[in-house]
């Protein structure tokens, strides 16, 4: 298992990776209504390694973790809602 | 700002004050976000023909720059945390190498929305052409101004560092600054897919 000092090599390559996979997607005009649940997914995944491994909040108290967290949550939610629930 | 231990730590790292004004960001993007995307349910139309005239491209440039750039102020929190009496000397120039790298990408940046956003009112687009471009700019011209507030911070740590300020007892400063950074990256990760990608 890699040290967790340098996870955030591997988080910021999966960050790029990640990225790169929105990008393509985009690219090649493949956005249709089942890849928005994908790259909301992706995105969440995203932001949940920054809050943890960049903003270090993965070994903070849990009270302070949840806030963006739960932000994030209920932010895709929101997004997803507004693509998804018909007028 | 990782560590090993299992032990949790009481509070977030840097000042708390720091956090209040995060949470409140946050809440703020939110309003933004969302209503992004709910004005789009009422002219879908509009949003995705106003839409094939921003660059991918570039947000797709900018959002590595960030990434790269938050990646290069956590390898500085790092090299600070990670010194001893002996070292501090030799951290606090590591930490300015990474701080100075992450000031070039948050300034690179910056320079391409700068031709983003001429490209743009060189079209005639400005915030009444439609609720697109309205909410495409009040979202990238209010993040712009985070960066660059961000910028100004990490210049002033950067400085702190050349001066050998920082010391074992004493980082609280850089771990603010640094907690600021990286909200200013992750609103860009929500802000790349909604307004650039996902239509």
């Amino acid at each position: 298992m890699p040290n967790l000092k340098n996870i955030v090599e591997i988080v910021w390559l999966i960050l790029v990776l990640l990225t790169l996979f929105t990008f393509l997607l985009g690219l090649f005009n493949t956005i249709n209504t089942s890849i928005v649940a994908v790259l909301l997914i992706s995105t969440f995944i995203k932001a949940q390694l920054l809050i943890d491994y960049f903003m270090g909040l993965k070994n903070v108290r849990l009270r302070y973790r949840i806030i963006p967290s739960f932000w994030l949550f209920i932010v895709i939610s929101l997004i997803a809602t507004a693509y998804y629930y018909p007028i | 700002m990782t560590k090993s231990s299992n032990i949790k730590e009481p509070h977030p790292p840097g000042d708390f004050a720091i956090w209040i004004i995060i949470y409140v960001e946050l809440l703020t993007f939110a309003l933004l976000f969302t209503g992004y995307a709910f004005s789009r349910r009422a002219d879908v139309e509009v949003f995705n023909a106003s839409q094939l005239l921003l660059s991918q491209t570039s947000g797709f440039i900018n959002t590595l720059i960030l990434i790269t750039s938050s990646y290069f102020v956590v390898k500085a929190v790092q090299s600070i945390k990670d010194m001893t009496e002996q070292t501090a000397k030799s951290a606090n120039s590591s930490a300015a190498k990474w701080l100075l790298s992450a000031i070039f990408l948050g300034f690179l940046f910056l320079v391409i929305k700068v031709f983003e956003f001429s490209h743009i009112f060189g079209m005639g687009i400005h915030l009444s052409t439609n609720t697109f471009f309205m909410f495409y700019l009040l979202l990238t011209l209010f993040h712009f101004m985070h960066v660059m507030l961000g910028l100004i911070i990490l210049w002033n740590i950067y400085q702190k560092t050349k001066r050998v300020g920082y010391t074992v007892d004493d980082y609280s400063g850089m771990e603010t600054g640094a907690s600021y950074w990286h909200l200013v990256d992750l609103l860009w990760i929500i802000l790349f897919p909604l307004i650039y990608i996902i239509r």
